[in-house]
């Protein structure tokens, strides 16, 4: 075996001149929003290293995670699997298939231990002893828990993994559950979406790769620099929004001015992720530019605050009827005033029928 | 023993049991155990779908209008199909009418989805089964470029471009950490091609990667992201503004310009690049005539890409709409998706369980209830299954049947019955493809033919994409900016009571939600997906399904690394997520 | 001669409110010190802050049609964000103010805070009131404070969502300044405890309605209690001062 290739050698290998390296150094550091002075860290970090082995693993997902990672268009996902890091496990992409590629998990274990990236997509049914989500016929958690145990980090790509996402919606019918709270001693990036911005995963992993740290994390554990913001705090729409001036219905004159998405529902103002900023598929748009209000795809829960559409999530009442909280409100507020009406007049009643007990009374509010 | 299937296998579960899983290269978990016999050819395969979200279950009780968004995530590669199905069940419970431009956007998204997916799975799902990514290091460069120019217009070719690839790939593979090419199959008996073209087909590979992510762009300028753009109950969520102020936040000249770049370079991509592959590649395995399985008998199409808005009937359909049972070419049947003896899911050897499960349910009274318990033959434990028991339950997947048969459904069963309807958009490049490779018609029903259909059909859509390109500018032109109708949005305008059933033809194939809304939320949602018909399980008679029946007499060469079984497999595209949900 | 009374001015301390119950009066004084300035203070801020705040909230949630011209030229909708955030940060402080006195103010002073739920006896307090707003008592008790139901209203729909109202209100407020904020430090454990943010409005908009309907009985049985009663109410809550209009010599 050859000794181990750097980033750098990788670059060269491919004819690429010190100058487009460093100036690949340099937009690197402008997308990760650094200032200039990290292009010659980055540099520095990309001339030294061997290529990091890099896990992949799927559970209860709908893959869209991965399309969106193939999506990246600075670094180019070309160079990010054949240049910047090594994938050695991926169901959508590896060639071994079967045996052969449980073989390559058993391999990165023991040659990479600590030192290898685990990347998941999807989660973990809890449920029927996790056989929701069988792979090489053991139940993924299983999967799940030895490669973390030897991996350096974890990261948890996409709300699946984050959150739970759309298959723990209530009723959550096989118990799936976000990798946080099955793997326990591991750091873990959340990098929620449903799916996450293509740069955004490829920033993640080369921030890591090249700094060879985790990012800052916030509260929840995704990192600050895409997720530190809401949607509605960086969305162009916004001073829409600040007048008031809003689109009041599909394809009304107010949508065609591109006013604010808010009455349609937009959950831009709950939202934490990257889209109004860094916008998707090499920044051609976000969901809002398009005319749709965000869902709130990167949030905790966003499938049970439905409906997407209105401001307010709804609520089952005990009554079985569908309502929210202004309508039951409204209703209450009516019950009540009726109420109210009602006790009045009785007491007036008595008052007059009875002015003598009346005027005992005495019961301070 | 050897048993006879009702639709016409026969079965023999007696040699070495072979079993591959995880399946990669596709979306989703799946297993393929096989029984080869003792001149290592398949006699019995077993197609099992490892897992299960639950997404019908979750649907009950929400609304309507969300339903694409949840539906959507059942995939994330053929993303936006089933958000469009979704819609689509919806408008048709509830009376919706689309306005034509939301129809001619709506299909610009799906053909989008038709290029961008079958690209993708052409080079990055399936070309490893055929080209050997080792064998590339020792091509001639100078050949490799005379081999591309040969075949064809596509500009990066010179022996330059060939040579420095062939330096980047040498030294990746000396760096000692092949990443996703480790424990490939390299080498292997089976692959054929020259060095050369593997070369070739390493570089177009990588360039497919790099490409594949422009296609995309068409679903974020209307629909905002990809994957799992927005979509609209009643038309699109992108209103158009080309003149007005504010056009800057709506469709406009300049986003539509986006879209005709994007749209051109796709087609010359398509056409230039994976046509000539896909023939090139095709060349060099015309003797490898195996896994025909149920496409030379039963084939069925829902159709899809309405001309016009709000017509779904069989003749306002680009894409051809039909059933072929029994082989007999000459008889298209009609398909009724709301008759309830048509399509029926059945669950006897599904982790499923009905009241009665001798019978078949229709899916507007569908049930979803999952029971997980493995026959009493399986081999090992219940959480670590070393053998499926295929007499007893064995699959996450519902077995879908279209009057009791079971049909194969994709590309290729589109071309089949556009072929048998001589529909010349369809007749004549399979024609001219079979010319091209000098077979017979009845290659057609192959492993082979399966992803030459893919690649036809990828070069119709990218075509089709320019013409609804055009329409929309000649609407626009005309004044016509609506894209959505919103005199149902209200709930409370809506019936109490209604079922609704909406389609599409996904790239894998026949797609259908079966919608019932009750007091304006989700009462029933059923989804009866192509994966879902083509991986399902046996049914209660015992006839198998596509991926199965395809699999049986291959012969495998080394039993220990089973590339002839992903092969097939990867013909049909799996998409696992998608088949059980 | 016209007995007057005050309630103890001292300090009680918060032992003392653990154990406080109402106030039953046998012959009450016609005239009793009940809510002092502060209180009383507190009680009109605090009912004006709600007035805006819940006109305003309830704008945030239901904007106003859209207004006409350039965005930039219009700021309604930050204006009536701008009312609602300055009208919760008086309320917060206002309340805040109004706990401190509960500490330092008269027995009454703690009364809304701290409802005796452990004890039977109040409970069965609670009772009689009820059965005497439903007609079905004849002769009430008196109180020189809040009444048994009164205070459990008090507490439970009222205190207990403004403190609702409060935290949630200060966490998304947090949330608008960033999460680097010292507002965030100071209140981002909201979302830790009650989820994302889209919970946290719900959970925010939810207690607006409690409260509405709150201050609709309130409203409504300070008005008739000052009619059908012989006490004073209204303008107890004006002067501090409890008449009782019976109990004369
Ligand atoms: C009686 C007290 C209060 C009432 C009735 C009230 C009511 C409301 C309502 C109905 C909303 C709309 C929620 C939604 O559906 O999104 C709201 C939003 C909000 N309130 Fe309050 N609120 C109260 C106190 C406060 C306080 C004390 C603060 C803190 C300063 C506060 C800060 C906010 C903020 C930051 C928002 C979100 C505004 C936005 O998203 O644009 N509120 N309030
Ligand atoms: C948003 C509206 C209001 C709220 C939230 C509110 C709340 C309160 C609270 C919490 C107290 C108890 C004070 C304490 O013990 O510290 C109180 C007492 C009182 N409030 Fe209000 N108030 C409101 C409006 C009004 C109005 C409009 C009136 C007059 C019509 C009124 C009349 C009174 C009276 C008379 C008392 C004293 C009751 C007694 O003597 O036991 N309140 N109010
Ligand atoms: N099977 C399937 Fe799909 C497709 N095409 C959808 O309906 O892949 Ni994800
Ligand atoms: S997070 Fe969303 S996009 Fe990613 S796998 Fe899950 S459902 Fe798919
Ligand atoms: S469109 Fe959504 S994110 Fe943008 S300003 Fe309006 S509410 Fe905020
Ligand atoms: S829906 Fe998701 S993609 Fe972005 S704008 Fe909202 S977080
Ligand atoms: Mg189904």
């Amino acid at each position: 075996m050859t000794s181990p290739a750097t980033f750098y050698d990788v670059f060269r290998q491919q004819g690429i001149s010190r100058r487009s390296f460093n100036k690949f150094c340099s937009l690197t550091a402008a997308s990760l929003g650094l200032s200039p002075a990290f292009a010659s860290e980055i540099a520095h970090a990309m001339e030294t290293k061997r290529r990091t082995p890099v896990i992949w693993l799927n559970g209860l997902e709908c893959t869209c995670c991965s399309e969106s990672f193939i999506r990246s268009g600075h670094p180019l996902v070309s160079d990010v699997v054949l240049s910047m890091l090594s994938l050695d496990y991926s169901h959508v992409l590896m060639a071994a298939a079967g045996h052969q590629a449980e073989a390559a998990l058993e391999e990165t274990r023991r040659e990479h231990a600590g030192e290898y990236i685990l990347a998941v997509e999807g989660n973990p049914p809890l449920n029927e002893d996790g056989m929701f989500c069988i792979v090489g016929g053991r139940p993924f958690i299983e999967q799940l828990q030895e490669m973390a145990a030897g991996a350096k980090a974890v990261v948890a790509w996409g709300s699946c993994a984050s959150n739970g996402c759309v298959q723990a919606a209530k009723p959550n019918p096989t118990q799936a559950t976000p990798i946080h709270k099955v793997i326990k001693d591991k750091p873990i990036i959340k990098v929620p979406g449903c799916p996450p911005i293509a740069e955004v995963m490829t920033g993640v992993l080369t921030y890591m790769l090249t700094f060879d740290r985790i990012p800052p994390l916030d509260r929840l554990g995704r990192p600050k620099m895409f997720y530190g913001q809401r949607i509605h705090d960086k969305c162009y729409r916004r001073p829409h929004f600040d007048a008031g001036q809003f689109a009041e219905a599909w394809d009304d004159e107010n949508s065609r001015k591109g006013y604010c998405l808010y009455k349609m529902g937009c959950r831009g103002p709950t939202t934490y992720n990257a889209c109004s900023t860094v916008r998707w598929n090499d920044g051609v748009s976000f969901p809002i530019q398009s005319g749709h209000g965000c869902i709130g795809c990167s949030e905790e829960n966003f499938w049970d605050n439905g409906p997407f559409y209105e401001r307010l999530a709804s609520v089952h009442t005990p009554l079985g009827v569908e309502s929210n909280a202004d309508k039951i409100g409204v209703a209450t507020v009516g019950v009540i005033g009726a109420g109210i009406v009602a006790h009045a007049a009785a007491s007036a009643l008595q008052r007059a029928r009875n002015p003598d007990n009346a005027a005992k009374t005495g019961a301070g509010e | 023993m050897t048993i006879q299937t009702p639709n016409g296998f026969s079965l023999d579960n007696s040699g070495q049991r072979i079993v591959v899983d995880p399946v990669t290269r596709i979306e989703g978990h799946l297993r393929i155990e096989v029984n080869i016999d003792e001149s290592n050819i398949i006699r019995n395969a077993v197609s099992t779908g490892t897992m299960w979200r639950g997404l019908e279950v979750i649907l009950k009780g929400r609304d309507p209008r969300d339903a694409w968004a949840f539906t959507q995530r059942i995939c994330g590669v053929c993303t936006g199909t089933h958000a469009l199905t979704s819609v689509r069940a919806v408008e048709d419970a509830l009376a919706i009418q689309i306005p034509e431009n939301a129809n001619i956007i709506r299909n610009i998204m799906q053909l989008t989805l038709q290029v961008h997916d079958h690209l993708v799975h052409f080079y990055h799902l399936h070309a490893l089964d055929w080209v050997d990514v080792v064998s590339a290091l020792s091509a001639d460069p100078r050949a490799t470029s005379e081999l591309a120019q040969s075949i064809s217009d596509w500009p990066k070719s010179s022996p330059g471009y060939f040579r420095d690839l062939q330096t980047r790939l040498t030294k990746f593979v000396e760096s000692g950490q092949l990443g996703l090419f480790r424990n490939g199959y390299w080498g292997h008996a089976a692959y054929k091609l020259p060095p050369e073209a593997n070369l070739m087909a390493v570089a177009h590979y990588l360039e497919a990667l790099d490409f594949q992510k422009e296609i995309t762009k068409i679903h974020t300028v209307f629909g905002g992201k990809n994957p799992h753009p927005n979509w609209l109950v009643g038309g699109v969520p992108c209103p158009i503004n080309v003149s007005d102020t504010g056009a800057v936040g709506a469709i406009n000249i300049e986003r539509l310009n986006l879209v005709k770049q994007i749209i051109d370079q796709s087609r010359v991509f398509v056409e230039q690049v994976y046509l000539p592959d896909l023939m090139a590649i095709a060349s060099f395995y015309k003797d490898w005539t195996y896994g025909g399985g149920l496409s030379s008998m039963n084939v069925m199409s829902y159709g899809d890409i309405p001309e016009y808005a709000n017509d779904y009937s069989a003749a306002n359909l680009l894409l051809p709409r039909g059933a072929i049972i029994n082989g007999n070419l000459n008889e298209v049947h009609e398909v009724d998706l709301r008759d309830s003896e048509e399509i029926q899911e059945f669950v006897s050897h599904s982790w499923y369980s009905y009241a009665d499960e001798d019978i078949g349910l229709h899916p507007w009274d569908g049930v979803t209830e999952p029971n997980f318990e493995l026959g009493k033959n399986a081999k090992g434990t219940k959480t670590r299954i070393d053998q499926i028991d295929e007499e007893a339950k064995y699959s996450w997947i519902k077995s879908p049947r279209w009057k009791g048969h079971a049909m194969e459904v994709g590309p290729l069963a589109r071309y089949i019955i556009g072929y048998a309807q001589n529909n010349p958009e369809f007749k004549e490049p399979v024609e001219k493809l079979l010319t091209d490779l000098d077979l017979p018609v009845t290659a057609l029903f192959s492993t082979l033919g399966r992803t030459a259909a893919r690649g036809l059909e990828c070069v119709w859509a990218a075509e089709k994409l320019q013409y609804f390109y055009g329409r929309l500018i000649d609407n626009i032109r005309a004044g016509d900016t609506a894209t959505a109708n919103t005199e149902r949005w209200d709930p409370s305008s809506w019936p109490k009571d209604v079922k609704g059933v909406g389609f599409t033809e996904a790239p894998r194939g026949a797609l259908g939600h079966w919608v019932h809304i009750k007091d304006t939320r989700i009462e029933n949602y059923q989804a009866v997906v192509p994966t879902t018909w083509n991986a399902g399980p046996r049914d209660g008679q015992g006839n198998i399904g596509a991926y199965e029946a395809a699999l049986l007499d291959t012969p495998v060469d080394n039993a220990e690394q089973p590339l002839e079984i992903l092969r097939t497999i990867h013909s049909f595209d799996p998409c696992l997520a998608c088949s059980t949900h | 001669m016209a007995s007057t009374s005050e309630s103890s001015k001292k300090s009680q301390g918060l032992l003392h409110s653990l154990v406080s119950h109402a106030t039953e009066v046998e012959s009450p004084a016609t005239k009793v010190y009940v809510y002092e300035t502060p209180v009383r203070l507190w009680h009109w801020v605090n009912a004006l802050c709600i007035v805006l705040l819940c006109v305003t909230g309830y704008l945030i949630a239901a904007p106003p049609p859209s207004v006409p011209g350039e965005a930039s030229f219009s700021f309604l909708f930050g204006n009536i964000r701008l009312i609602h955030f300055a009208a919760g940060e008086v309320l917060a402080l206002a309340l805040l103010y109004r706990v401190i006195w509960a500490f330092i103010g008269n027995s009454h002073a703690h009364q809304i805070f701290l409802p005796p739920v452990w004890s039977i006896k109040w409970w069965g307090e609670v009772w009689h009131e009820v059965r005497w707003y439903l007609f079905l008592v004849k002769v009430p008790k008196k109180y020189v404070g809040h009444n048994p139901l009164a205070q459990l209203a008090m507490f439970g729909i009222f205190v207990l969502p403004l403190f609702v109202s409060v935290f949630t209100g200060l966490a998304l407020n947090a949330e608008g300044e960033g999460i680097e904020s010292l507002w965030y430090q100071a209140f981002g454990w909201v979302f830790a405890l009650l989820g994302d943010s889209f919970t946290v409005h719900t959970i925010h908009h939810i207690s607006m309605w409690v409260i509405i309907v709150f201050s609709m009985i309130h409203i409504y049985v300070a008005v008739r209690e000052d009619i059908m009663s012989r006490q004073s109410l209204v303008s107890t809550m004006i002067s501090g001062w409890r008449y009782f209009k019976d109990d004369k010599e």
